[in-house]
């Protein structure tokens, strides 16, 4: 086989991660430029204010169509937020109650294992 | 120099043949790469504990016959998800620790929703890692536990310590944990305070959207993203490369929204004041000093991450005040040192022996 550097294909892979932390570096430096913060964060500032009036927008249009507006989608967002967290609640307590030994309901958690666990001796095998 | 270049000559046919055949492969994979999805991660069998909004706690089913006293409660970092640390079997951190007699619990993180925009970073310091602290108490029926923080998760869970200094914390770990924000210096640039309007963001948006998150990420390597793609091209005929890049390219892009006060903390306390490294840091009224953190301490960084680079992780341990602590340099990145072929041989077998000794 031939070696790396007669190797067109080992080359090319050599050039590719050459060429990618040259422009890294390079696009890093410029980066690091109050300039570059500066306008970075006037787009990021314009996209948020559209964006912002984009949703005022929809929400009108979605009203007019008689179809439910994004608020109404979150109250019911959150009501199922405050059901699962019940259901999930209830589980954990028939959880708790059938590994306990005193329920009926379901199949009972398996046994967790005793903790008794040490460290190995420096020169033994782990266990 | 004649003798090589013979030998040169004589292998490229075999070069060519090979690279011929890796051609037809890539025709081949490449169609199974779009009509597939990649494999199933976070498989490792859990029950979850608790879910409040945001917020879940899992607890891993056991893998060994026997397990260590003290539990370990990871606190996964608030940008990420946490199946990071549970790929795929054989190379899952998750499983890692079970099959070594850990009992393993997760405080990992969905998408806030909107009516969670209001976060702050009393609810995520004072509330929920607290409340799965209890949780992990109850369910496991010890006191004491052993906290594991990746990134962000290592400084809520050094934010938690600082404040209840008292217990039940008993050991704490902490892997690429940034302390001297200025030190994140693309990221200082970013969110410049003379530019950046973080209070004009959140009251617009809400939730800070996680496209804004990854793109932050990405800047800090803008040609690494069209790089690794002709990587994979270069690669997809081998099946384990494909593999890897589908797991960790899905994690990176599979990135979450921060809850609008919430971030707007982290940039005015963190980013702009840089407070926990000048030990100003306060949390709902409560001082964090770090010297007040008295548990043993292991700080695993990474020497080539360029998310939390070296200068900003490297203030933790002379920080603390505990007598036990110890910080590791490991080869890799942000990611790789602890997911991946790296982490696998380096740093799951240190927490391991760290760790073991200090769970009894």
């Amino acid at each position: 086989m031939a070696d790396k550097g007669n190797d067109p294909f080992a080359v090319w892979q050599t050039v590719l991660g050459e060429m990618e932390k040259g422009f890294n570096a390079f696009a890093n430096k410029a980066m690091a430029s109050p300039e570059f913060s500066k306008t970075m964060n006037q787009a990021s500032g314009a996209t948020a204010g559209a964006q912002r009036q984009f949703g005022e927008l929809m929400e009108k249009y979605l009203l007019s169509m008689n179809m439910p507006s994004r608020a109404q989608m979150v109250d019911m967002a959150a009501r199922m937020q405050g059901i699962e967290a019940q259901l999930s609640e209830i589980k954990a307590l028939l959880q708790a109650r059938n590994s306990a030994g005193g329920g009926t309901a379901g199949p009972a958690a398996p046994p967790r294992p005793p903790r008794t666990k040490r460290p190995p001796e420096p020169s033994g095998e782990q266990k | 120099m004649n003798a090589a270049a013979a030998l040169d000559l004589a292998s490229i046919p075999e070069r060519i043949q090979q690279e011929v055949q890796r051609a037809i492969q890539r025709s081949i994979k490449g169609v199974e790469y779009f009509s597939s999805s990649g494999p199933t991660l976070g498989v490792t069998p859990k029950d979850v504990l608790s879910a409040r909004g945001t917020m879940n706690l899992y607890h891993y089913r056991p893998l060994a016959d026997e397990v260590y006293r003290v539990p370990i409660l990871i606190v996964m970092a608030t940008t990420n998800r946490g199946y990071i640390l549970d790929m795929v079997p054989g190379q899952s951190f998750i499983e890692f620790l079970l099959r070594r007699g850990y009992d393993v619990y997760m405080l990992d993180w969905t998408a806030p929703r909107p009516e969670e925009k209001s976060l702050r970073m009393e609810d995520y310091v004072l509330d929920f890692v607290p409340h799965c602290v209890r949780l992990v108490q109850e369910d496991s029926g010890e006191t004491d536990l052993s906290v594991i923080g990746y990134c962000f998760g290592g400084v809520l869970s050094l934010l938690y310590g600082s404040i209840f200094h008292d217990g039940p914390m008993k050991n704490l770990i902490c892997f690429t944990t940034p302390i001297d924000f200025r030190k994140m210096e693309l990221f200082s640039n970013f969110s410049d305070r003379r530019y950046f309007d973080v209070d004009g963001l959140v009251d617009s948006v809400g939730n800070v959207p996680p496209e804004m998150i990854l793109s932050s990420f990405e800047m800090l390597r803008p040609g690494s993203r069209a790089v690794s793609q002709v990587q994979l091209w270069d690669n997809i005929w081998n099946d384990e490369y494909v593999k890897s890049y589908r797991m960790f390219d899905r994690w990176a892009t599979d990135t979450l929204p921060l809850a609008g006060d919430y971030f707007r903390a982290i940039t005015k306390d963190l980013m702009w004041d840089n407070k926990l490294f000048n030990g100003t840091m306060s949390v709902g009224g409560h001082t964090c000093d770090l010297a007040g953190i008295k548990v043993p301490i292991l700080h695993a960084v990474a020497e080539h991450d360029h998310i939390v680079p070296y200068d900003a992780a490297r203030h933790l341990i002379p920080m603390v005040g505990s007598a036990d602590k110890e910080e590791v340099i490991l080869k890799g990145g942000h990611v790789s040192v602890v997911a991946g072929a790296n982490a696998i041989k380096r740093l799951w077998p240190k927490l391991d022996s760290w760790l073991g000794g200090r769970s009894t």
